[in-house]
This record gives structure tokens, C-alpha cells and sequence, in this order.
């Protein structure tokens, strides 16, 4: 079927189309025109149909004069700062770690909106190098500040071979109608070790976009959290690229979503070569009129035999006017592998909640402990005590917000 | 004449439109320990959760009264903060919550509901290792999540080991020798014995007269289709054993 021609273009894409033109990105701004944002009839956006949730683009956001306090602190770790997509200027690096600033976005080309309008507006690019065992947490702390703006924002990280480094990336500011789009490139060498985490915290008004692309070298191990527990529009694309063999990639997100509010993380790992393995594991819990979406597609090249890969996604909903929306997709050019997918979706087990309630825990306390072991699955493997304890205080500041 | 600690009067309840307890009369003094037994599917069990307050039940006559106090209307986690805990036939998995969290949750919350100070850290942990010593739950079992993993004999001793920490008035044993092999049986009879006292009252529901040979009742019941159709000191629960149910319900095996 053929896209109804020509596209009727809404405000957003004509403040799109200018922006792209006012930065010289001809080409993508010439898809926009073509094609105006993605809808339900292109399939990575059938759930989150951008024509229809983003009715605005704000300005292109301007440099922050003020800023607001992390919106998470993790004791011990060391902090980056990207302000309105200006790379700030950093402390003294810890030992193994070199960070640069360049220019220009950082993702590979794609046939995705989200990636071309990132690659487009990126101007500054936050650079790190890291070698050997890097000790604190590296926290980049990604804000937008003042009026509602559009801002692009971007981070590439070389892990060398044998090093191992946790990465927190967390992506707060104002409480105006911004819009943003983040990048980061994770490239893992021969027998890196890797935690990266990204976490929304974004006010409600805004719209968060991100994209995290990873490389994983030989015999390399990625661990990657995804937690969306901010803005009413959320969707982070994670595309990890299995390269070498024996990589391993545990690729895990979480969608906490209240009413009013629309998340989605949509991942595409690519297995490129022969004996990887990976493992996406996700959770969505819901409450008021909200949607969680998760679509996780995975890919195995013709040669990458003997993959090993499993997609699962949990879903918990905690009213009955939300949805949770799943979709599991494989895409096999490989005979002898392993892949499979599964979903599930439910209330609080009855049995359960029971259980605690006769032991005189009372109900929203028995509650919040259920959810929370619901959770653990994902937040239990972050080994760094101080980070897990802060994204555990995400998840509690969550549960305790607005009650429904 | 004290107050009972449990008194069960023309208690009726249903679950959806089937009515199973169809009129249960029970009065259990303080610190005895009495048995409940009858076949599968007479209704043992959903005296055990009517008790507890689980909410797929409505009870449509009749109330409980526990130390004096109607419980009918009351939550669950009411109940057990008044005094009432149940130990389940299958004790729940729950993954993600881990043991200790629960034991300390439990203890904090009816402590709260009864008014009194909060546990410290220290004391808690002395209080958990005690009652782990006697119950031969280890460390091991306390660091895992709640039951999850755990055999049918260390669900069991879990079980009697959060009834030590939680010091009930009235204890209800649902099937508790179900799944048992007589070495855990022993230890769990004994866990339960060591918590008899002359105050605390229990109520043992039971299928076999096995248990009640390592847990010795006061009086022993004979329940049938909904209600208590026999009452008699232990030796009743011989005399069951030996006939079977039929001659005392009139049921055909």
C-alpha cells in the first residue's frame, strides 16, 4: 500500500522542516516533507504514532543560563554535565577516563526519523575514552533548561579492550514543553565490561527521545537499563550491534508510567557474527490512563550461528484503563540458533498480595513491596551499591508520586 | 469464665454462589490446641481462609469473634495484627522480595498497628537468628527470596518460624504436614510445640491423624460438608483412622 500522497504536514513538521533546513540538512528535511512524522502505518512506530502525539516542536533550544540541582545524585560518581546541548566543562577525569568534546551526531544512518533528526541538530558531542578498570560511576547528566525548546544532545564512548566502567546517563531540566533528542554510542572493545543506564526524569510536560547505540566487541559483556519515569512522551531506541563473538549483551529497560503518560522502548539488537548471545529483559507497570510500550526485534545474520538470544517483557498493571502494548519480533537468516520471545501481562497476583495482607503488612504497603520485587529483576544486577540504591529511590519516588 | 481466644458462632460463607461453611459453631479456650479434621473438599480449608479474611470469600451469617473482638468485617492485615496467623498449606513464592524484608515488614507493621516502638536493626536480627536456630532455617534460606526455591519442608519451617516471630494468639495450622517427610515433620511439630504455652490457642487442620500424634490436640473435630459434625478428645481422631469418615458423616467414601 502506497502512503497517501501528498502528506498533510501539521505545525510540528513544518517547525521540523525549518529547523532541519536552518542546520543545511536538506535530505532529511526534504523525508519530513515527503513523509511528515512517522504513524501506526510504519511499523517500528505502530504504537507510538508520532504524527498523532507530537503535535509541536518548540524552537531550537538556546544556550541554559541556569540550572537546576542533578536531578539524581549518586554518591561517589563522577559527573558530566550536557546543558541545552552544550557540553559543559568537566572536573579533573578519574584515573582511565579522557573525555573530549567533537561535533556532529553519533549514530549510524538508519531509516528511522529520530536517528536522522539527531544526526542532524547534534552540534556538540560529549567524548570519552575509558581504559582499564574505571573506578567511580560516571554519571553524564544530560539537562534542558528555561523556555520549551528542541534540543539534540549527544555522547560517544570508546570502552578499550579489557575495560570495564558503570555509565549513568540521567535526563532532567525544566518543566516546560521540550522536546529532546539524545544520542549515545557505546562502542565495547575485546573483553570490556559495561553497565550503561539511562534514566528519565524529565518533567511531565516534556518529550523525551533517545537513542542508545551499542558496538560489542569480542568476548565483550554489556549490561544496559533503560528507565523511563518521566515525561508524558517517552521512547528510547536501543540498538545493540553484537560484532564479536562471545559478546553478551543483557539489554533491560523498565516503563513506569502514570496516567497521562505514553512510553516506549523499542529495541533492535543485531546478531552480526557467529556465537553471541543476548538477553532483553523488560518490565512496564502502568496505573491511571497510560500506555507502556515495549517492541524488541531481533535480528541474526545469515553467518551468526549458533545465537543465543531471548526477549521477554513483563507487564504489570496496576489500573484497569491502561495498556500495555508488546511486540515481540524475530527475524532469522541463521538455521542453528537459539531464539525465542515471550510477553505477559497482569494484575498484582491475588495470592500473593494475600500472603502479605495475613501477615499484617497493610494493603499498600504489600503493594509496594510486590511491585517492587516485580522491579528487582532488573535493578538487582546493578552491583554499584550507591547507584542501585539510587535508582531504587527512582523507582520508590514513583510509586509514592500521586497514588492511584 | 475467661474470654475464648476463638469463638466461631453459626458461621456461613460463600465463595461466588457456593455456599461451603454452612453453619460452623467453635469455641477454643486460651492455650488449647484443637484439630479440625474431614475429608478433601469438605471445606477445612475455606474455614482457614474465612478466618484469615481472604476476600474471594463472603461470609453471609454468623461471626468470629477473636479474643473478645468481632474480626468478621475486618482486613487481613487487621486480623493479624489483632492477634490471628494463618499457616498456609502451600506458602507463596513471591520472587523479588526478599525474606528478611518481609519478616521485618511483618514484625514493623503489626507492632504499629498495636502501638508499640518499631524493631532496631540489631534486634531484629537477634530475634530472626533465634527463631532460625530452632527451626533449622539458615542464613542461606533468609538471604533467598521469600519461599522461593525453598523445598516443601523448608516452606513448612518458614512457615512456623514467622509464627514465632509474629507470636499469635491463635495459630491456624492449614495441612501443615502436607508434603512433609516424617524428619520435617518432626521439626515442624516441634517448632510448634515449643510455642505452646498455656496462652496461645491453635487451631490444626488436618487430613491425617499423623500429625496429631506429634502435635497433640486438646479436643479433635470431625468436619463435614461445611460444619463441625463431631467433637472429642484425641482419641477421636484415632477411632477416624481407623473407620474413615463414613461413620460419622454418613457419606460413602
Amino acid at each position: 500500500m502506497r502512503p497517501n500522497f501528498p502528506v498533510r504536514l501539521g505545525p510540528a513538521e513544518d517547525a521540523l522542516i525549518a529547523q532541519l533546513k536552518s542546520v543545511g540538512a536538506d535530505q532529511a528535511a526534504e523525508r519530513v516533507t515527503v513523509a511528515g512524522l512517522p504513524t501506526r502505518r510504519v511499523e517500528s512506530y505502530h504504537y507510538t504514532d508520532l504524527k498523532t502525539l507530537l503535535r509541536t516542536i518548540p524552537p531550537l533550544a538556546t544556550a541554559a543560563n541556569e540550572a537546576s540541582a542533578p536531578a539524581l545524585r549518586v554518591p561517589g560518581a563522577y559527573q558530566l554535565m550536557i546543558a541545552n546541548g552544550v557540553v559543559q566543562n568537566a572536573a579533573t577525569a578519574p584515573a582511565g577516563v579522557i573525555v573530549g568534546k567533537t561535533h556532529g551526531g553519533v549514530l549510524t544512518n538508519r531509516d528511522d526519523l529520530l536517528v536522522n533528526v539527531s544526526n542532524a541538530l547534534t552540534k556538540d558531542t560529549l567524548t570519552l575514552t575509558l581504559e582499564g578498570s574505571v573506578d567511580p560511576v560516571i554519571q553524564i547528566d544530560r539537562r534542558t533548561e528555561g523556555e520549551a525548546g528542541h534540543v539534540a544532545d549527544a555522547v560517544k564512548i570508546f570502552v578499550a579492550d579489557d575495560a570495564s566502567a558503570v555509565i549513568l546517563e540521567t535526563f532532567s531540566g525544566s518543566d516546560a514543553a521540550h522536546v529532546g533528542n539524545h544520542a549515545t554510542y557505546l562502542s565495547l572493545g575485546k573483553n570490556a565490561r559495561v553497565t550503561h543506564i539511562t534514566v528519565n526524569l524529565s518533567p511531565r510536560a516534556t518529550t523525551h527521545f533517545a537513542t542508545n547505540e551499542y558496538q560489542l566487541g569480542d568476548g565483550s559483556h554489556l549490561r544496559t537499563l533503560v528507565i523511563h519515569a518521566g515525561s508524558n512522551l517517552s521512547r528510547t531506541q536501543v540498538y545493540p550491534r553484537m560484532a564479536g563473538a562471545n559478546a553478551h549483551a543483557d539489554v533491560t529497560g523498565l516503563n513506569l508510567v502514570s496516567d497521562g503518560q505514553h512510553a516506549d522502548i523499542t529495541m533492535e539488537t543485531l546478531h552480526a557474527v557467529p556465537h553471541t548471545s543476548s538477553k532483553p529483559l523488560f518490565k512496564s507497570i502502568t496505573r491511571g490512563r497510560s500506555k507502556a510500550v515495549v517492541q524488541g526485534k531481533l535480528i541474526v545474520a545469515r553467518d551468526a550461528q549458533k545465537t543465543d538470544a531471548k526477549f521477554m517483557h513483563q507487564g504489570l498493571m496496576l489500573s484497569d484503563d491502561a495498556e500495555i502494548l508488546s511486540k515481540p519480533e524475530l527475524e532469522i537468516y541463521a538455521d542453528d540458533v537459539v531464539c525465542g520471545h515471550g510477553s505477559t501481562c497482569g494484575k498484582i497476583d491475588e495470592d500473593s498480595l494475600f500472603y502479605l495482607l495475613s501477615r499484617g503488612i497493610p494493603k499498600p504497603e504489600a503493594e509496594t513491596m510486590l511491585v517492587r520485587g516485580f522491579i528487582a529483576e532488573v535493578l538487582d544486577p546493578v552491583e554499584d551499591e550507591a547507584l542501585n540504591e539510587a535508582l531504587n529511590g527512582v523507582v520508590d519516588g514513583w510509586l509514592l508520586a500521586n497514588e492511584a | 469464665m475467661t474470654t475464648p481466644v476463638l469463638e466461631i458462632r453459626n458461621l456461613h460463607a460463600r465463595i461466588e454462589e457456593r455456599e461451603i461453611l454452612k453453619g460452623v459453631n467453635l469455641v477454643i479456650p486460651q492455650g488449647q490446641v484443637h484439630a479440625i479434621m474431614g475429608r478433601n473438599g469438605s471445606g477445612k480449608s475455606t474455614l482457614s481462609y474465612v478466618l484469615a479474611g481472604k476476600e474471594d470469600y463472603e461470609v453471609t451469617e454468623g461471626e468470629i469473634l477473636l479474643n473478645g473482638e468481632d474480626i468478621t468485617g475486618m482486613e487481613p492485615a487487621e486480623r493479624a495484627a489483632a492477634g490471628l496467623f494463618l499457616a498456609f498449606q502451600y506458602p507463596i513464592e513471591i520472587p523479588g522480595v526478599a525474606t528478611m524484608t518481609f519478616l521485618k515488614a511483618a514484625m514493623n507493621a503489626q507492632r504499629k498497628a498495636r502501638e508499640e516502638a518499631e524493631l532496631t536493626t540489631p534486634e531484629f536480627m537477634r530475634l530472626v537468628k533465634e527463631a532460625g536456630a530452632q527451626l533449622n532455617v539458615d542464613s542461606d534460606m533468609l538471604k533467598r527470596p521469600l519461599n522461593v526455591g525453598f523445598s516443601g519442608g523448608e516452606k513448612k519451617r518458614a512457615e512456623i518460624m514467622q509464627m514465632a516471630l509474629l507470636k499469635p494468639s491463635l495459630a491456624v495450622l492449614d495441612e501443615t504436614d502436607s508434603g512433609l517427610d516424617i524428619d520435617a515433620l518432626q521439626v515442624v511439630a516441634k517448632g510448634v510445640n515449643a510455642l505452646r504455652d498455656g496462652q496461645r490457642s491453635m487451631l490444626v487442620i488436618t487430613h491425617y491423624q499423623r500429625l496429631l500424634n506429634h502435635i497433640v490436640p486438646d479436643v479433635v473435630h470431625v468436619f463435614s460438608d461445611g460444619r463441625i459434625v463431631e467433637s472429642g478428645d484425641k482419641d477421636l481422631a484415632l477411632q477416624l483412622e481407623a473407620k474413615g469418615y463414613a461413620d460419622f458423616d454418613g457419606q460413602a467414601a
